[in-house]
């Protein structure tokens, strides 16, 4: 303490108590209390546990050490299924999801209105597309047509939510402008609100597509299409050198289809900025599931 | 004691920020640098740290050479050197005293630091540089809650709670209103004299340079074109330094009266 | 001009030709109905075809109907499931999350300047997101066993890929200041990550990983279709017995489920940050 002890300058200044933290506090107990009792009363085997990473090193080695190149054909046949499946149900769902987003934008539709339609958006993005297909199949059969069927209807969910959303926030002026001529509600819509958002949607429309190539990577566990049957069969009977191939081939096509899409998303939204703030618009977690935008937090049109 | 000698800084894509300096600063000396932007009085102190490495010559400080100091030399020698930052530099979402104890953390183990418990002689430091600069009763508020002027007390505070010997200040007042200009430029001045801390200040205002500074190095273009005492300094000379004859921009007090 | 009530001015300005329209948006169009058709078709694709869906729901009456009428007194078989989905959801999430942070805080320029380390660090997490959590969980099974051990480890790495990725993205736009300062005042690198990054980035990291635990929740309901622990486990079992007056009451548990925590964890993200 020796430069600070010198004589300070001004009058006693009363140093303000550390304030308690006794809500931070608590949320940690809280969170410590959660975890620790899942921990301890979920039914897991500790030896199990303990011989993990040995087992699930080993699979990985008897996967990738020599995958067996021979199944390479039927992998890509049924990815390529599976892209097919992606691409129909990214369609439908886009073509119906449009008019149910003019209905459910609070500054389209009349308040009770949009609220009814939003909950049913917010409804149908809470089922899995893994279940929808499920229940799809009983009804159409197996295959990918109840796959499509899953992700079409899943993604209606979701891009009505993305697109409600993009049409909330446009600019009100040619709206009115729109209005003060007198056109119809239909020209409205048609000439003062589609222009601003299209590009916006139609880079949701893509990148929901980018999320959907995953989901119908899987929808084969159920029996639902895709290279999802080819991939579990494998593994039910233990051929990991060819459950291998398949997993390379689900991450390059993945990996391909996102470098693509994302590029062809940035152009259609122009760049700059723009494509910046959408990009974070969207929770980019591609994984099937679009939420509301955590970087943003507080968005104050996440649920109306 | 700071020494330059033939110091240089040329960075990548050609451009010279220091030509061949050398200069000697004794200690206990407030020290102000002006030019214009882009004259090199940023490369100029942030050299002195070791913040920018530089391309020919060598720094010195007390005697310790900044160019060949080892990775943990250099955080030593740091930690002499305190430095105020024109956009105040503060960790926003965290509290005043937080910040300020980031003065002391080159002399705690890095647990102490991963838990963000400081042991009691360093908060009575961070204590002590608060009161300092007259905004202990902040001390456990947000930062982002303070004006500008009480963001750069904090920023003063941060680097007392070093305990340097030097301090560096990089245009401590260019995001500031002229009167809180004045209360800051005074607070560094009270700070040299009370404390005897080396003050090196890079400022562009004339008026500030001749109030405040016992001695004034001009640079243009990477070259010290004046080297000589604050009064020294007149209209003709800061002419010389930017190259350019004087405009209401290079005056603090002018620009108070827009 | 007196038909448009608009008086053309005499003026010698030229009235532009209509523009043509960009080769592109012709190209992009043919493209667009020609992957539809291939997609859709019978022959290459899927064979999509609406009278086929309006036939095959006729004909599946019977279980529609059955959807139509669950057995709502089910649902008390599945509060058991339902807690170890919610085991399986905080598990993984606590420790994916806690892996997460040490992974984003190497996957940004701005605290690994290492360029090597940061971009093999990027393409990991790449591959890591690429896959499905399903595919982890299939995997996992065969090499843990059946259970929800397999499950957690599933979802640790779909967190750490999830909160990596978007943590890191947050990381690169920090304001630099604050390590700068750091950095002067003698800090060493993981002194001005924890002192001047962290501190910036802290809301942002508790709203990521609420956000993961809305997403571990959905995703763990799935889980245990491929045997993985969970709710799932319940809709394999009734699928096989023909259960869809069961598996109806499953869904909507999900959906009440999945709806309730989500609403709650928006409410709590909106304060965060």
């Amino acid at each position: 303490m020796t430069k600070l002890d010198t004589p300070i300058a001004a009058v006693s200044q009363a140093r303000p108590r550390r304030p308690r933290a006794t809500g931070r506090l608590l949320l940690n107990a809280a969170l410590a209390v959660l975890f620790l009792g899942a921990a301890l009363t979920v039914e897991v085997d500790l030896t199990r546990l303990l011989e993990a990473p040995a087992a699930i090193w080993r699979i990985l080695v008897l996967m990738f050490s020599a995958p067996d190149w021979s199944e390479l054909e039927r992998a890509s046949g049924l990815m390529l299924e599976s892209i097919h499946i992606a691409w129909i149900g990214t369609i439908m769902g886009a073509i119906l999801s449009l008019p149910l987003a003019f209905l459910a934008a609070k500054n389209v539709t009349s308040r009770t209105g949009s609220t009814v339609v939003r909950q049913v958006l917010n409804a149908i993005r809470a089922v899995p597309e893994l279940i929808l297909a499920i229940a799809f199949i009983p009804i159409v059969g197996l295959g990918a047509f109840a796959g499509t069927m899953a992700i079409g209807l899943h993604s209606i969910g979701t891009l009505g939510k993305l697109a409600s959303e993009a049409i909330e926030g446009i600019d009100p002026g040619p709206v009115e402008a729109a209005t003060s001529v007198g056109a119809p509600r239909m020209a409205v819509m048609r000439w003062g609100v589609l222009p601003q958002v299209l590009p916006e949607i139609v880079a949701f429309w893509l990148y929901r597509f980018e999320i959907n190539i995953r989901a119908a990577a899987i929808l084969g566990i159920v029996g639902a299409g895709g290279i999802g049957e080819g991939l579990s069969q494998t593994i039910i009977y233990r051929r990991w050198d060819r459950a291998g191939v398949y997993v390379i081939v689900i991450v390059l096509a993945t990996v391909a289809i996102d470098a693509v899409s994302s590029r062809i998303r940035r152009r259609i939204i122009g760049g700059g900025d723009r494509a910046i703030k959408t990009e974070a618009d969207m929770v980019t977690d591609g994984h099937g599931q679009s939420g509301p935008d955590p970087a943003k937090g507080p968005n104050p049109r996440d649920f109306g | 004691m700071i020494s330059f000698k033939n110091a240089s800084v040329t960075y990548p894509g050609g451009v010279h920020a220091l030509r061949d300096v050398t200069l000697d600063i004794p200690p206990g000396q407030m020290i102000v640098i002006v030019g214009l932007s882009g004259a090199g009085k940023s490369t100029l102190i942030r050299a002195i740290n070791g913040l920018v490495p530089l391309t020919g010559g060598d720094v010195r400080v007390d005697g310790r050479s900044v160019t060949q100091a080892s990775g943990r030399q250099l955080r030593e020698l740091r930690a002499e050197v305190g430095m105020i930052f024109q956009t105040f530099n503060l960790v926003k979402r965290t509290t005043v005293l937080n910040n300020v104890l980031m003065g002391r953390m080159h002399g705690t183990a890095w647990w102490r630091t991963l838990l963000g418990r400081y042991p009691a002689d360093d908060l009575e430091y961070a204590m002590r540089a608060l009161e300092r600069v007259e905004i202990v009763e902040k001390a456990y508020v947000r930062a982002s809650n303070l004006s500008g002027g009480q963001q750069q007390r904090v920023g003063i505070a941060r680097a007392l709670a070093q305990e340097p010997k030097v301090l560096l200040a990089d245009e401590p007042v260019a995001s500031l209103d002229p009167p809180t200009s004045h209360v800051v430029m005074r607070d560094l001045q009270r700070i040299n004299r009370e404390l005897g801390i080396t003050t090196i200040v890079n400022l562009h205002f004339l008026d500030l340079a001749r109030q405040y500074g016992e001695r004034i190095i001009g640079l243009r273009e990477g070259d010290i074109v004046f080297d000589g005492r604050g009064e020294d300094a007149d209209e003709q000379v800061f002419r010389d330094i930017y190259g350019r004859s004087l405009t209401a921009d290079d005056v603090l007090e002018a620009k108070a009266e827009l | 001009m007196s038909a448009a009530g608009v008086e053309s001015a005499p003026s010698r300005q030229r009235r532009p030709a209509r523009p043509r329209r960009s080769p592109w948006a012709y190209v992009s169009v043919i493209a667009f109905l020609a992957l539809t058709w291939w997609a859709g078709s019978d022959r290459f694709g899927i064979g999509f075809s609406v009278p086929e869906l309006i036939e095959n729901a006729t004909r599946a009456g019977g279980i529609v109907s059955d959807f139509l009428d669950p057995q709502w007194i089910y649902w008390t078989a599945l509060i058991g499931p339902f807690i170890e989905t919610f085991q399986m959801a905080v598990i993984g999430g606590v420790i994916g999350c806690s892996i997460a942070l040490v992974v984003a805080f190497l996957a940004s320029k701005v605290t690994t300047p290492n360029t090597a380390a940061y971009l093999a660090d990027k393409a990991l997490l790449n591959i890591l997101r690429a896959l499905p959590d399903i595919l982890y969980a299939l995997v996992f099974v065969a090499a843990v066993g059946i259970g929800p051990l397999a499950g957690i480890i599933a979802l640790i790495l779909f967190n750490i890929g999830v909160v990596a990725k978007l943590l890191s993205e947050t990381v690169d736009g920090v304001d630099l200041g604050p390590s700068e300062a750091a950095q002067a005042a003698g800090g060493n690198r993981f002194q001005q990550i924890r002192a001047a990054v962290f501190p910036q980035v802290l809301p942002n990291y508790l709203a990521f990983s609420l956000y993961t635990f809305e997403l571990n929740l959905r995703a763990s309901t799935v889980l245990g279709i491929v045997g993985a622990g969970g709710i799932g486990t319940l809709i394999n079992v009734e699928r096989a017995a023909f259960r869809y007056d069961r598996i109806a009451v499953i869904i909507v548990a999900i959906f009440v489920i999945v709806f309730v925590v989500e609403s709650i964890s928006i409410a709590l993200r909106r304060r965060l940050v």
